[in-house]
């Protein structure tokens, strides 16, 4: 039955037989995970070339995020906890100190990775003589369960550092700095659950790009590349969600609810794109004391922190961007590797670099152009 | 009543280590070969061929739905030889263990040993206790050797593998891994899922007398892409396995997919590998499919001429038929962010 199905799409992509590039972004990297696993590029058209794209919070956290992070778990008095992905993530810069969080921890710093803000609560409620830091990064879905978190209240030594994003402004932003970065635009199943799928349409309605919502099995993305590529063969553009199960048009309201009262939207930076208007989260004035930049203002300041620039041969930024494929960049699988990563996406299960080398994704393929048809 | 500890002079070699091997090692480890008094076992062999192997067993946690590290070190031995076309015989143990261990942690751990060891079929017959300061060891290390007879009509060998060959499993994959990894509660993830550390003889004694049964494995740490990765590099040849045909608990596979994990890196403790001739392929999935525990077992790939297009030599077709590369294991997974 499954088989069927599989087959039946494959054959209907292959009906519409493209003649020219048709480049898909993808822009979660659960979809880019899916993707590689699924050997989906194997079974496509080469005309057809998919896309990955800023979709991992962990390789855009700006470096002075991680360096106030690393800053704070320095701290004697502090627990500094974080998501198991970002504790490799390197940062260039001037200072003789510990240049990852894993790094501080070998130093005797106190590190320790959590799952959930769960475990957060629970950590500090077992520490209380001890300063909890939980260093929030993450995209509209990790920021929702944050935003509970400090709604609900948390105890008097849990503090938050965050490093949220939203997803769609940088996407605007991509589109609006070269509207031909990419054809037709696969959007975050995840995090349209939470916001929910109308947000996407702006990419149709402003940018004229097929869009699909997609879920996380390789069906499901098939379904969503033969929705994008009819939608370019009958030459209309709109927002088709294929992932109608979990995402609906509005969201989680109530998700949204609590990410309002919580949180305020302003311009912020990501690493290798820049400040993108409206697409940071921070904590209202009302949680100042749930505020890490606010108890620690002083361990917090990193207005002198200037990040020293990657080798020049790391191509991080134009793989976030979708510029190049990871195999593209000279540095992939040589002298950047799971185990030795220079750049984030190498560090993240949710990056490309990371994602393609665990897949096995090593030499560059000669017939392939890269993303932007250089 | 108080709960006991091990303290370091359990270890010194006076009255306590003597107390310790009588009231936990003896009482529990019920072996009539186990030799305490003298510095040497003596036993009897055959005059025939012997295998010999050893391993040291580290898990964290200690104990796991499924076992404990005192039973795995008993299968993990015992499958060592199992796959190397033995009957395993006789097992040698040292334990190593930190200071601060609680005495009723350590009488379960060799109480599930001893468990282990007589179902089987194997006896410990020597055995060592160290103990070191707190903070200096993970609980209790184990380190198991032991003795089989090589069987006369195996002819267990990777270089009989050739081209055609088929790949069958005994089970599904990733359970240990799985188990252990939430046994350490870091994820907060409650799971039925226990461990699939046993034995693996009976499945090599179900099909050892068919003659195009090649090579054996047991898929531990590395999982069955290890495994295989071991096989193609030792003998040039390359293994397309097929994800449809692998057997995995939906458990596994949610983990898996939650965690960000590849089920097949994950470590099995009591699953086995064959690499068979084509046309035997079929019996040996009945044969193993009437053991215990074998109902799920099932032909998952085939051994292909070296692919030279690929750098490396696994791959796997997935479940919408596409391809891709199942590379050497890089470093441990991380949990996944979102």
């Amino acid at each position: 039955m499954r088989r069927q199905s599989v087959e039946t799409l494959i054959a209907g992509l292959d009906a519409m037989h493209p003649e020219r590039p048709f480049r898909v972004m993808n822009v979660c990297g659960g979809h880019e995970r899916t993707i590689t696993q699924a050997g989906l590029r194997s079974l496509l058209d080469k005309h057809i070339e998919l896309i990955p794209g800023p979709g991992c919070p962990v390789c855009i956290c700006p470096e002075e995020d991680i360096a106030q992070a690393i800053h704070l778990a320095l701290n004697e008095q502090v627990i500094l906890l974080s998501f198991g992905d970002m504790l490799r993530v390197p940062v260039f810069s001037h200072t003789d100190g510990p240049r990852s969080l894993l790094a501080a921890r070998g130093q005797g710093a106190d590190v320790r990775p959590v799952a959930s803000p769960l475990d957060a609560v629970a950590i500090a409620r077992a520490n209380v003589t001890q300063q909890v830091v939980f260093f929030a990064a993450g995209f509209e879905t990790t920021m929702a369960p944050v935003a509970a978190m400090v709604a609900e209240g948390v105890p008097d030594n849990l503090t938050v550092l965050l490093s949220g994003r939203l997803t769609w402004p940088a996407v605007a932003m991509l589109l609006s700095n070269d509207e031909q970065a990419f054809d037709a635009l696969i959007a975050p199943g995840h995090v349209a659950t939470i916001m929910g799928s109308d947000e996407w349409a702006f990419v149709a309605e402003q940018h004229g790009l097929p869009t699909a919502i997609a879920g996380f099995h390789g069906e499901s993305m098939l379904a969503a590349l033969q929705c994008l590529l009819q939608q370019r063969s009958d030459n209309r553009a709109q927002l088709v969600n294929c992932y109608p199960e979990v995402v609906k048009p509005q969201g989680n309201t109530q998700a949204q609810q609590l990410l309002r009262e919580v949180m305020a939207v302003s311009a912020a930076n990501w690493r290798g794109i820049g400040v993108v208007e409206g697409s940071g989260f921070t904590l209202r004035p009302e949680f100042a004391n749930a505020n890490a930049r606010v108890r620690f203002s002083e361990l917090t300041d990193q207005s002198s922190f200037t990040p020293l620039a990657p080798p020049a041969e790391a191509r991080c930024a134009d793989v976030v961007l979708g510029r190049l494929y990871p195999d593209q960049c000279p540095l992939f699988g040589n002298e950047c590797t799971p185990r030795h990563p220079i750049g984030p996406c190498m560090v993240s299960d949710e990056g490309a670099c990371r994602i393609w080398m665990s897949s096995g994704m090593r030499s560059v393929d000669e017939s392939k152009s890269t993303p932007e048809g250089v | 009543m108080t709960e006991e500890y091990i303290s370091l002079a359990h270890g010194n070699g006076g009255r306590l280590t003597r107390e310790l091997i009588d009231k936990v090692f003896v009482q529990y480890g019920q072996h009539p070969l186990l030799d305490t008094v003298n510095d040497a076992a003596t036993m009897s062999l055959p005059n025939q061929t012997i295998c010999m192997t050893t391993d040291s067993f580290t898990v964290q946690p200690l104990e796991f739905p499924g076992g404990n590290v005192g039973s795995l070190a008993v299968h993990g031995t015992v499958n060592d030889l199992s796959v190397s076309g033995a009957t395993p015989l006789y097992l040698s143990t040292s334990f190593i263990i930190e200071e601060g261990v609680s005495m009723a942690c350590l009488i379960r751990v060799v109480k599930a040993m001893a468990e282990a060891a007589h179902k089987a079929n194997v006896s410990i017959v020597t055995g060592d206790t160290k103990v070191v300061p707190k903070g200096q060891g993970g609980g209790i290390y184990i380190n198991t050797a032991g003795i089989g007879l090589k069987k006369t009509h195996t002819q267990f060998d990777i270089k009989r593998l050739s081209a055609g060959d088929h790949i069958v499993i005994s089970g599904p994959i990733g359970d240990h891994g799985v188990a252990v990894l939430l046994a350490r509660d870091e994820f907060g993830l409650d799971s039925q899922l226990i461990s699939d550390s046993a034995s693996v003889y009976p499945f090599v004694e179900a099909i050892d007398t068919i003659d195009g049964v090649k090579f054996l494995r047991d898929p531990t740490r590395g999982g069955i892409a290890m495994a295989m990765h071991e096989m193609a590099q030792a003998t040039n040849l390359s293994i397309r396995l097929n994800e449809a045909a692998i057997p995995l608990s939906g458990q596994v596979e949610s983990v898996c997919n939650m965690l960000g994990f590849d089920p097949y890196y994950l470590a099995c403790e009591g699953r086995v590998v064959a690499v068979v001739a084509p046309e035997v392929s079929e019996e040996v999935v009945r044969r193993w499919q009437a053991c215990t525990h074998g109902q799920n077992a099932a032909i998952i790939g085939e051994v292909l001429p070296c692919q030279e297009q690929y750098h490396c030599p696994v791959s796997l077709v997935t479940h919408i038929g596409g391809e891709r590369l199942l590379d050497e294991l890089e470093d441990d997974p991380l949990p996944r962010i979102c």
